[in-house]
C-alpha cells in the first residue's frame, strides 16, 4: 500500500465514526431498509448543547482534565526527570510502580479506590476526581517526558549553571524551552485520558461531580441513538480540536509520546 | 545529601501511585477472601477463589470466559501487531518524516473505544449502514441475509472493534522507532546491496520488534481487563473474563462480590504474569 | 556496598513511611465521625415540619438515565413543582444502571459513612433486594407520607418488590405490566400469537423473526419473560402465588426448558445468541429483524415512538393471561444527606395530578399509576385520573386485555433458579 493511500484510509476511518454520528444525531426514526433518513430533526441535538446537565458535565470534565493534566505535568516531571538522569538501583522496580495501574483493570481497583477516597473525604469532590485520574495518567505522562529525556542533553542545564543561573532561571530559559514539545504532548495526552474516564469519576465522582462520559454512558444503556450520537459528537469535538492543535508536535519526533492503547 | 534532595523529585508521584493504587488493590485483594464489612462479614478465606476455580455453578464459566477472553486478546492483538507490520514494512522506505500518517494516527486517540464501538455496531450489525447499502444494491433481501459481524458468537465484533483501535496505536510506537534509527540503517543496507527481502527481515523487524512487541502486551493487557467494547459489541455467551466479573458485581446477592473479586483479582495476576515474561524477555534480550 | 544498602535502607523506609501515613489517615478519619445525620429528627407524624426542613435543600435524586423523555419529564414535573411549591432544588443523577447507586451505598457503609451523597433512588427488584440484606434503607416513612393515603397498600403487587417484602422502605412511583410490541404496518391484531404455545407455533412457521431477552442479572425482562412461561406450560399461575415451593419448581422446570430448547431452532440467529437488554430488542424489532419487541409502559409503544426507538406504526399487545404486573419504587438509603428533601419528592411522586400527568406518552414517561385511582375520593382529580387513562391512543395495550391477562410476580427464589437454569439448561447447552 502506497503511503498516501494509507494515510488516506486511516483518515476514512476516522470520518466515518464521526460521519455516522453526525447523521444519526439529525436523523429520526432512521431504520433498515432506509439507506438515508426520511426525517430530519436538530431539535435534540441542539436541546443537548443547551441541557443544564450537559452543560455542568462539560465544564466540570473541562475543569478536571485541565487539572489534571496540570497535576500530572507537575508531579510526573520531576519524577522522570529522576527516572530517567539520576543511575540508581530499583529503577526498574520504580517504573514497574508506575507501569501497574496501566495493566491492572479498573473492575479490580475501582471498589477499592471508591473506599480510600471516601475515608480520606476525597469523594464526590473535584479534588478527589483529578486525584484519581492521576493513577490512569501519570504512567503515560511519566513515560513520554522520559523517553523524551532520554535523549536529552543536560550539559545546556551545566552550561547555564556554571554561567551562575539560579535552578529557577536554568529551568524557565534552558529546559523548559527544550522539553516544550514533550510538555505539551504530555499535557495532551493526560487531558485526553483524563477527559474518556467513566469508571474513575462515576466511583469517586459519586454522582456529585458530572462528567460528559458519565452522561454519555446513561445515554448508551437507554438506545437512542440519536441521543447517543449528539453526546458522542459533543464529547469528541474538544478533543479532536486539542490534537488538531498540537498536531505539528505530535509529528515531530522528540515528544516521546508515548499514547495508551 | 544531593542525592537525597534529588530523589524528592519522585516522591509525590510515588505517593500517589503507591498509596492510593496499593491501598485499593488491598482492599481488592482483602474483598476477594471474603473481607465484606457491608454484610459484617470480616472472616477471610479462600472460598471466593475455590467456587471461582471449581466451584459447580461458576467453575465451567470460568474456564470457558478464561478461553474466550485469551482467543479475543490474543486474536485482536496478533491482528492489529501483524496489520501494523505490514503496514510500515510497505511504507518504511518511502518516506522521510510520516508526517501526515502519524498526525492521523494521533487523532484516532480522540475515540474512545466504547463511542467506537458503537459507531462499529451502527456500520456492521445484520441492519446496520453496511447492511442497508447492500440492500439498496440488492445484494440481500433482508436482515439476516447479512453476516454477521458483530454481537456474534466467535467474538469477531469485539475482535474487529480493537483491531481497527490498536493499528493506529501500535502506528505512532512503531513510527517513533522508525523515525529516530530506521532510515539510516535502511539506507546503509540498501546501499550495501540488500534486496527488498533482506532489509525488511534483517533491519527493518529486528529494529522494530522490540518497541511493537512490548506495545502488544500493553494492548493485550488492555483488551484482557476492559468490559466497554464486549458490553456493546459482544453477547451474554461465551462472555470475557471482564464481563463475567462485572456481572458478578452485578448479582443481587451481595455474597458474589467476594467472587466478583476473585475474578478480577485472577485476571490481574494473569496479565501481571504475561507482562512480566515480556519484560523478562526483554531485559535478557 | 555498604552504599548501596544504604540506599536501599532509605527505599525501603521510604516506603514504609508512605505506607503508614495513607494508614493514618484513613484510620484516623473512621475514628471521627463525619457530620451527623439530620435524619434523626425527622418527624413523620409532623408533615409541616419536614416541609420546612426541606426548604432550601438540594434533593440528589439517582436514576437510570438512559431515556432522554423520561429524564425531561423529570425535570420538566418534578424538578418545577419542588421549586415553586417547597423551594427544593431537584439533583437528578444520571445512572447507566441502577446497581451503581448499589455498590456507592456499600462502598460508603464500608468506609464508615453517616450521611452520604444519595437521597432517592429509582428501584425495585434485585438492587431493592441488595440494598435491604445490606441494611442500607432508611425504614418506616413508606405508609406515613400524607399521599400514601393513596396507595393500596393491601394489594400484594405493591407490599412485594419482586417477592420482596416492601416492608415501609419504599414508596411506589409507578406501575407497569409486561407486553409484546408488533408492527401495525406489518401483521394484523387477529394474526398475533395470544400464548406461548402459539408464539412457539409462529416463530416455528417464521423462523429467525422471534427473539426474546436472555434472562440474567440486570435483564428482568427476560427473566419474566421466561417466568410467565413457566405460569401457562404448569397450567396456571395461582399455584406458584405464595412461599417458595421447590417441589412445585422440580416439578415444572424440566417442562420449562424443554419449551425453551424446542423454540431455540426457530429463534433468530437460531437462539445461537440472544439480545442482552430491551434496547436491543427494540432495535432488533426496528429494523425488522424480529417481528417483536416487549414493554413495561402502560401507554405500550407511544413513549418508545416519542423517542423514535420504533417506528410509529408499532402497537401493544398482550397474551390472554400470565402477564406480570408490578410497581416500581423510590427509596431513601439511611445515608441521604437531605432526607427532609427526599420525603418531600417521595410525597410529590404520589400526588394525584402528577400521577395523571406520568402516564401520558406525549409527556415522555408513560408506566402506570403508582397510586390506586379508586382511592382518590376528590371528584376532579378522580376525574382527571380517569380522562388520563382514556388518553393513552392507540400505541397502548386496550386498558381491558391488559386487567385480564394481569398477574402478580412470585416468592424472590424462583427469580435466580430461572436466571441460573436457564444459563444452565438453555444458554449453554
Amino acid at each position: 500500500m502506497s503511503y498516501r493511500k494509507l494515510v488516506l484510509l486511516l483518515a476514512f476511518l476516522l470520518i466515518v465514526p464521526i460521519a455516522i454520528f453526525l447523521v444519526y444525531a439529525f436523523a429520526q426514526g432512521w431504520f433498515f431498509p432506509a439507506l438515508w433518513p426520511e426525517r430530519w430533526d436538530s431539535e435534540l441535538f441542539l436541546r443537548q448543547l443547551r441541557d443544564p446537565q450537559v452543560r455542568r458535565g462539560f465544564e466540570q470534565s473541562l475543569v478536571v482534565a485541565t487539572g489534571v493534566s496540570g497535576l500530572a505535568l507537575l508531579l510526573g516531571y520531576p519524577a522522570a526527570r529522576v527516572l530517567e538522569l539520576q543511575q540508581f538501583r530499583g529503577r526498574g522496580l520504580i517504573y514497574g510502580l508506575f507501569f501497574l495501574p496501566t495493566v491492572v483493570p479498573s473492575v479490580a481497583t475501582g471498589i477499592g479506590l471508591n473506599i480510600v477516597f471516601l475515608r480520606l473525604d476525597l469523594a464526590g469532590t473535584l479534588f478527589g476526581v483529578m486525584l484519581v485520574h492521576l493513577i490512569p495518567v501519570l504512567p503515560y505522562v511519566v513515560l513520554t517526558l522520559g523517553s523524551s529525556l532520554a535523549h536529552y542533553d543536560r550539559n545546556y542545564e551545566h552550561q547555564a549553571a556554571v554561567l551562575g543561573a539560579s535552578p529557577w532561571l536554568v529551568f524557565w530559559r534552558v529546559s523548559l524551552p527544550l522539553l516544550l514539545p514533550s510538555l505539551v504532548v504530555a499535557g495532551v495526552l493526560a487531558f485526553l485520558i483524563s477527559w474518556s474516564q467513566y469508571v474513575l469519576s462515576l466511583l469517586i465522582g459519586g454522582g456529585k461531580i458530572i462528567t460528559l462520559p458519565m452522561l454519555l454512558f446513561s445515554a448508551a444503556s437507554g438506545g437512542n441513538y440519536s441521543l447517543i450520537a449528539s453526546l458522542s459528537l459533543i464529547f469528541i469535538a474538544p478533543l479532536l480540536l486539542l490534537l488538531g492543535l498540537v498536531a505539528r508536535y505530535l509529528g515531530s519526533p522528540a515528544t516521546g509520546a508515548t499514547p495508551r492503547p | 545529601m544531593a542525592k537525597w534532595r534529588s530523589w524528592l523529585g519522585l516522591a509525590p508521584a510515588s505517593i500517589i501511585m503507591l498509596g492510593l493504587f496499593g491501598s485499593s488493590l488491598g482492599y481488592g485483594i482483602a474483598q476477594s477472601l471474603g473481607w465484606l464489612p457491608f454484610l459484617d462479614q470480616r472472616e477471610l478465606s479462600l472460598a471466593a477463589y475455590r467456587n471461582v476455580l471449581v466451584g459447580q455453578q461458576l467453575g465451567g464459566q470460568w474456564w470457558s470466559a478464561l478461553l474466550f477472553s485469551l482467543w479475543v486478546s490474543c486474536a485482536a492483538t496478533f491482528g492489529s501487531a501483524c496489520i501494523c507490520l505490514g503496514l510500515l514494512s510497505s511504507i518504511a522506505e518511502r518516506q522521510q518524516h510520516y508526517r501526515g500518517l502519524s498526525i492521523v494516527s494521533n487523532l484516532h486517540l480522540a475515540i474512545p473505544h466504547s463511542v467506537w464501538a458503537m459507531a462499529l455496531l451502527l456500520m456492521l450489525s445484520q441492519s446496520g449502514i453496511l447492511a442497508r447499502i447492500g440492500f439498496a444494491v440488492g445484494w440481500l433481501d433482508q436482515p439476516k441475509d447479512f453476516p454477521v459481524l458483530v454481537r456474534d458468537r466467535w467474538g469477531i465484533g469485539i475482535i474487529l472493534a480493537y483491531i481497527t483501535k490498536e493499528v493506529p496505536f501500535l502506528l505512532l510506537i512503531g513510527l517513533a522507532t522508525l523515525r529516530q534509527q530506521g532510515r539510516a540503517y535502511l539506507l546503509v543496507a540498501q546501499s550495501l546491496g540488500a534486496n527488498r527481502w533482506q532489509r525488511l527481515r534483517l533491519v527493518l523487524w529486528p529494529l522494530l520488534a522490540p518497541s511493537l512487541i512490548s506495545g502488544s502486551f500493553l494492548v493485550f493487557s488492555f483488551i484482557f481487563g476492559a468490559y466497554e467494547v464486549p458490553a456493546l459489541v459482544g453477547v451474554r455467551y461465551p462472555e470475557m473474563l471482564a464481563t463475567m466479573a462485572l456481572e458478578l458485581f452485578l448479582n443481587p446477592d451481595l455474597q458474589a462480590r467476594a467472587e466478583g473479586m476473585a475474578v478480577s483479582m485472577l485476571m490481574s495476576l494473569i496479565i501481571l504474569a504475561v507482562v512480566g515474561l515480556a519484560w523478562r524477555w526483554r531485559e535478557q534480550r | 556496598m555498604q552504599a548501596t544498602a544504604r540506599k536501599r535502607i532509605w527505599n525501603l523506609g521510604l516506603l514504609i513511611g508512605l505506607l503508614s501515613l495513607i494508614i493514618a489517615s484513613c484510620g484516623s478519619n473512621t475514628a471521627t465521625p463525619t457530620s451527623a445525620p439530620s435524619s434523626t429528627s425527622l418527624d413523620l407524624s409532623n408533615w409541616t415540619s419536614i416541609e420546612q426542613a426541606a426548604n432550601g435543600q438540594t434533593v440528589n435524586w439517582y436514576m437510570w438515565g438512559g431515556s432522554d423523555s423520561i429524564n425531561r419529564f423529570v425535570d420538566e414535573f418534578y424538578g418545577k413543582a419542588l421549586k415553586e411549591r417547597y423551594n427544593i432544588t431537584l439533583n437528578r443523577v444520571p445512572v447507566a444502571d441502577t446497581v451503581d447507586v448499589v455498590n456507592q451505598l456499600l462502598s460508603e457503609k464500608e468506609a464508615g459513612k453517616t450521611s452520604g451523597a444519595v437521597d432517592l433512588i429509582w428501584i425495585n427488584g434485585e438492587n431493592f433486594a441488595s440494598l435491604k440484606q445490606a441494611k442500607l434503607l432508611r425504614g418506616d416513612w413508606g405508609q406515613s407520607l400524607p399521599n400514601s393515603q393513596y396507595v393500596n397498600w393491601n394489594n400484594p403487587a405493591v407490599n412485594l418488590d419482586f417477592g420482596e417484602p416492601v416492608e415501609s422502605l419504599e414508596s411506589p412511583w409507578s406501575s407497569a405490566q409486561f407486553q409484546l410490541i408488533y408492527d401495525s404496518a406489518k401483521l394484523q391484531a387477529s394474526d398475533l400469537p395470544r400464548s406461548y404455545a402459539a408464539l412457539k407455533e409462529y416463530a416455528c412457521a417464521n423462523p429467525g423473526k422471534v427473539s426474546y431477552i436472555a434472562p440474567g442479572p440486570g435483564a428482568f425482562q427476560g427473566t419474566r419473560f421466561v417466568k410467565q412461561a413457566l405460569f401457562e406450560i404448569s397450567g396456571g399461575a395461582e399455584q406458584w402465588l405464595g412461599a417458595f415451593n421447590q417441589q412445585l419448581w422440580d416439578q415444572w422446570s424440566p417442562k420449562l426448558w424443554e419449551y425453551f430448547n424446542d423454540l431455540e431452532g426457530c429463534l433468530w440467529r437460531e437462539g445461537s445468541t440472544y439480545p442482552k437488554t430491551e434496547n436491543e430488542l427494540h432495535s432488533l424489532f426496528a429494523n425488522g429483524e424480529v417481528d417483536f419487541s416487549i414493554t413495561q409502559a402502560i401507554a405500550g409503544a407511544g413513549s418508545l415512538i416519542k423517542e423514535n426507538l420504533v417506528p410509529a406504526s408499532a402497537r401493544a399487545f398482550v397474551f390472554d393471561d400470565n402477564m406480570i404486573g408490578d410497581f416500581n419504587y423510590v427509596a431513601i438509603p439511611s445515608t441521604a444527606p437531605n432526607p427532609a428533601a427526599a420525603l418531600v419528592l417521595a410525597n410529590l411522586i404520589l400526588d394525584p395530578q402528577l400521577q395523571a400527568a406520568q402516564i401520558l406518552p406525549e409527556n415522555g414517561f408513560g408506566l402506570g399509576y403508582g397510586i390506586d385511582p379508586t382511592k382518590v375520593s376528590d371528584p376532579a382529580l378522580a376525574a382527571k385520573l380517569a380522562s388520563a387513562a382514556q388518553q393513552l391512543g392507540d400505541p397502548a395495550t386496550p386498558a381491558s386485555d391488559l386487567a385480564k391477562s394481569l398477574r402478580s410476580d412470585i416468592a424472590a427464589e424462583y427469580q435466580s433458579l430461572i436466571e441460573q437454569g436457564w444459563d444452565a439448561n438453555v444458554l449453554r447447552k
